[in-house]
């Protein structure tokens, strides 16, 4: 069977299991938080509500629900046919390994960006409801918006190909996500462009005073550069998650 | 004649735990019988078979090619894995309907090959149910359809009867032997030595990783049958029917139980020793509540014929 076919046919598959799995339902749960967060702010303070947006997404989408999303739903592209030993169906089939893995990918990375956009658009909706003829605002959402694509791409990339080279890889990604980016995001100098959320951050507005930590502060990088490096840096996780994919020898069993 | 698969030198383990060791294997057309105890590497020599493990010393080819990493092979293999796994979220029939279209069927010839699938195994009326709401006999025949579904030339079946009820069981093996007498190749296992003997006569002991007997089940029976059996039989009256059967010269030893209810007898002719076991029962007037053989397993003919 042809890659392209078999791709299309898994993400097919997988994407409609996927708006079915219990997990699907905890994550819409969990974003429904910020939305339920923006509803009490716009109910109380109606004048704050837009500031309130640009903390909302940078304190709880960008920093905790984007990445924590992208863990579970990139790493489950493997791990769950690992942990479940369902591989065994979709490697007796005569379609080469990457097929399998992108369809799987794609169809994890489109119900995370579903429930990101869901979240962004409803979230916006509660913050500018007095202002929904603004283009200017609308344009805000887009860039929120792109950017948790990009770095939810990113991120899942990662996660998918850390997924496909270790069995437990949810605590390493654990440790990433509230360890290293964090913290690193904040470093002075080059080291602080060594997390995605620095170059996420950079695309962003951040309102004056926002964005530190202790004494450093973040040192955006300009716009073109923290589009491509996410982007890239995603390509080389998805390769790198193909590479070992289609070498790699998974064991079900007990023994291993 | 080549064979369908062919095994030099396969040599397969985990860390410091042997899989199978120095395997040299040629399987013909029909169907043949992997049979060992638990962990005596049957799996895991249909696991490199089916493509899914590597091996670490030797090679294994299957129509002339190699396995691992060639999935065009798969157009003319099936494989029915032992562990019972499935997407449980999905109903049978579109877990089915997927493994179709990836066997490249589509429309109305994915639907089709679906149904014929699922008829065969009994399942096509349960098709729109979620695989989680499946019995563990079920989810076996559902493994089945997914490893006949593109009516696969070589079909590898790694303990396909595990918990499917007694009717199911006759009727899988009856598919299976079709099979065989359609002129495919069929590598079944399994630790049940009748269940075996039941599809075919040829067969591949395999015991800690190594093939320790190949060919016809009739003379490895011999090996077997030339070694004492145990039966244990409950009866209300054991110390009758002992006398009865003592008489006979097939006993060559015979315990009580220790709460009286019972005795278990040593025999060399096993087959003599039933046929005579009945009517001696009935002669004394003995009702035999339940017959049991301790030693009727695989791992203690192993155990008999490596001399234990």
């Amino acid at each position: 069977m042809k890659s392209e076919s078999a791709l299309r046919v898994i993400f097919a598959a997988f994407f409609r299991a996927g708006l079915r799995a219990k997990r699907s339902r905890a994550f819409v749960l969990l974003s429904a938080v910020p939305v339920l967060l923006m509803i009490i702010v716009r109910v109380v303070d109606a004048k704050e509500s837009g500031d309130f947006f640009t903390k909302v997404m940078l304190s709880l989408y960008f920093q905790l629900l984007v990445p924590v999303l992208a863990l579970f739903f990139g790493s489950s592209t493997v791990n769950e046919e690992l942990d479940n030993k369902t591989l065994v169906y979709l490697t007796t089939v005569p379609v080469r390994r990457r097929a399998v893995l992108l369809g799987k990918y794609l169809a994890a990375f489109l119900l995370a960006a579903l429930l990101v956009a869901g979240g962004f658009l409803l979230c916006f909706l509660a913050a500018a409801l007095d202002r929904l003829d603004d283009a200017a605002a609308w344009g805000e959402l887009g860039l929120f918006l792109g950017a948790a694509l990009l770095a939810l791409f990113c991120y899942s990339t990662l996660f998918t190909a850390l997924g496909a080279f270790m069995k437990k890889s949810i605590l390493l990604g654990l440790f990433f996500v509230f360890g290293w980016e964090s913290i690193v995001q904040y470093f002075p100098g080059v080291t602080q462009k060594f997390t995605v959320i620095h170059w996420i951050k950079s695309l962003l507005p951040i309102p004056a005073g926002e964005g530190g930590f202790l004494i450093f502060q973040l040192q955006p990088s300009p716009p073109l550069p923290s589009v491509l490096v996410p982007l890239a840096a995603g390509l080389l996780f998805l390769c790198i998650a193909v590479f070992i994919f289609e070498r790699k020898e998974y064991i079900l069993s007990d023994n291993a | 004649m080549n064979p369908v698969l062919k095994a030099e030198k396969l040599s397969k383990w985990y860390g410091n735990i042997l899989g199978i060791s120095d395997i040299h294997l040629e399987v013909e057309s029909g169907i043949t019988g992997l049979l060992g105890p638990n962990g005596a590497g049957k799996s895991t020599f249909l696991k490199i078979a089916a493509g899914q493990l590597k091996p670490k010393i030797g090679r294994l080819t299957v129509f002339g090619e190699p396995v691992w990493g060639n999935p065009r092979l798969f157009r003319r293999v099936g494989f029915c894995p032992e562990h019972d796994s499935a997407y449980n979220e999905m109903s049978g029939g579109a877990f089915i309907l997927l493994l179709a279209r990836l066997h490249g069927f589509a429309g109305a010839a994915a639907a089709e090959r679906v149904e014929k699938a699922l008829a065969t195994v009994g399942l096509l009326e349960n098709r729109e149910r979620p695989i989680k709401a499946y019995s563990f006999g079920m989810r076996q025949r559902l493994r089945l359809a997914s490893a006949i579904l593109h009516e696969p030339e070589l079909l590898l079946l790694d303990e396909p009867l595990r918990g499917v009820d007694p009717l199911w069981r006759i009727r899988i093996m009856q598919m299976i032997k079709d099979y065989g007498r359609q002129g495919r190749t069929v590598i079944v296992s399994s630790h049940i030595l009748p269940e075996i003997e039941a599809m075919t006569s040829e067969i591949v002991l395999i015991h800690q990783g190594k093939i320790f007997a190949k060919g016809d089940i009739h003379s490895i029976r011999g090996l077997i049958d030339s070694h004492p059996h145990q039966v244990s039989i409950r009866c209300p009256r054991p110390r009758h029917l002992a006398e009865r059967l003592i008489a006979g010269d097939f006993v060559s030893g015979i315990e009580f139980a220790a709460d009286g209810g019972g005795l278990t007898v040593r025999t060399n002719q096993r087959d003599l020793f039933f046929s005579a076991l009945m009517p001696l029962a009935a002669e004394a007037g003995n009702e035999i509540a339940e017959i049991t053989s301790p030693d009727d397993n695989l791992q203690a003919v192993f155990d008999y014929l490596i001399g234990k």
